[in-house]
């Protein structure tokens, strides 16, 4: 079953589903996470958060509105971007050691997974934006800064990364065309 | 409209693309977010691009710690979940939307939950922040009903939405009476606008009921037409077939109790796979 004929399961409190539907999302959120906030201690709580919240909320899910991985993802993201602002500000050295000392690292990292097809396609789609275009969006999307940020990081105008942000997201998604 | 507002417009317009990759601060991001409840324009281009920076997330994707799935399931079995947005009393009770859900306050607290390990952020915020992009982007519980304006709003909305869909496609046909039904759907995100035209009028305490034809499964009630107005139908699922209109009592039935007065196949918008 896909995930979205799972949702509406798991919206109906199937908690069998929700195992099924852990097989399939835990990989893709916490990946994401994991790529976003970096520590691994920390990975683990927010994957853990948005999981949970994902039980919570299933009921409230309109499957009309998009798809249920992309309802998930979208949720695993604004997590881990909030996460990892959170301890940038607080410092990221202190707590991250702080962290180390009561949880070994999960050393697990994205490249033992076998590549997909999607990933390999996004990654050539990347690759044809032009340079500003794809800093502009990895800054923003796998690191998690600002686009204020990001502008200072690239020494450019906020105009100049709010637009070519536009036109990154917009060329990624001529290069990916009509796949969801 | 003032100069200076107008201004702004066109600046918060320019933030839907760091909106969609989640790289506004939390000011700006709440700006942004009630400039979208009003901006329908904006709603549809930003989910547009939420949509293509969800794409980003294909690249990342690994394996979850094993120890990871034993917290969530205990959690999961000890952790009550949300009402859906029709049995949610409160909500139907407070004419506008819980401030929470646009990312202002912290949302209610859940006593039952369990106690997670605890987290640096405050789980508030995240909470907020998560319950906000369900709001803004898929419609979760933003079915603001606090009066016509705004469901008119809505539906001129979520029309767009269909329209705006890459694989929005069109179809219509009509009888020898000049009956007529047109569809504009998207396989994608499984929705519809649906159209009827040249129906008789009906006597008073029947409506036109809209219903999804499947294979081998009961048609499904997709909801009431309103007179001549669209009607916006979604969950509909790639295996649906054709859409039939009948003739029904005032609020509906369960189950078609007439012949179709019009009937419209998929096939050629996507569906029927």
């Amino acid at each position: 079953m896909e995930a979205d004929e799972l949702l509406v399961l798991v919206a109906r409190g199937d908690q069998k589903a929700f195992e099924d539907l852990y097989a399939l999302v835990s990989g893709p959120v916490f990946g994401l996470v994991r790529r976003v906030v970096r520590d691994p201690a920390q990975s683990e709580e927010v994957a853990q958060e948005v999981l949970l919240e994902l039980w919570r909320s299933a009921p409230r899910f309109d499957p009309g509105r998009g798809s249920a991985l992309s309802w998930i993802l979208t949720l695993a993201h604004r997590r881990a971007v909030d996460r990892v602002r959170s301890a940038r500000a607080a410092g990221e050295r202190e707590q991250r050691e702080a962290r180390r000392a009561h949880h070994p690292a999960f050393d697990q990292v994205a490249e033992e997974v076998e590549a997909g097809l999607e990933r390999e396609w996004v990654r050539r789609c990347l690759d044809r934006l032009t340079a500003l275009q794809r800093q502009s969006v990895t800054l923003a999307y796998y690191d998690g800064y600002t686009y204020r940020e990001v502008a200072e990081r690239l020494a450019l105008p906020l105009g100049t990364v709010k637009t070519r942000m536009r036109d990154g997201l917009t060329r990624l998604r001529e290069c990916l065309g009509g796949v969801a | 409209m003032s100069v200076f507002s107008r201004l702004r417009q066109g600046d918060l317009h320019s933030l839907a693309a760091p909106y969609a990759l989640d790289a506004l601060d939390p000011d700006e991001r709440r700006r942004f977010e009630r400039h979208l409840a009003g901006c329908d324009r904006c709603a549809a281009e930003v989910r547009a691009l939420s949509q293509d920076a969800v794409r980003l997330a294909w690249t990342t994707t690994s394996v979850a710690p094993p120890a990871l799935r034993d917290r969530v399931l205990t959690a999961v079995r000890n952790t009550p979940q949300d009402p859906a947005p029709g049995q949610d009393a409160a909500r139907s009770r407070a004419p506008h939307l819980p401030p929470h859900v646009w990312g202002t306050e912290p949302p209610p607290a859940r006593p039952h939950a369990p106690r997670l390990r605890p987290l640096f952020a405050p789980l508030a915020t995240a909470t907020a922040a998560a319950a906000l992009v369900v709001a803004a982007l898929f419609g979760v519980q933003a079915a603001q009903t606090q009066d016509k304006l705004d469901a008119e709003r809505a539906q001129a909305r979520e029309i767009a939405h269909v329209l705006a869909a890459p694989d929005a496609r069109a179809s219509s046909d009509a009888d020898t009476r000049g009956r007529g039904i047109g569809v504009i759907a998207s396989a994608s995100e499984g929705r519809a606008v649906v159209t009827l035209s040249g129906l008789d009028a009906l006597p008073g305490g029947r409506v036109h009921q809209l219903w999804l034809m499947r294979p081998h499964a009961h048609p499904r009630s997709l909801g009431l037409f309103d007179g001549d107005t669209p009607l916006v139908a979604s969950g509909l699922d790639r295996t649906a077939t054709s859409l039939a209109v009948t003739v029904e009592p005032d609020g509906g039935s369960r189950q078609p109790t007439s012949q179709p007065v019009v009937q419209l196949a998929l096939q050629s918008v996507g569906f029927g796979q």
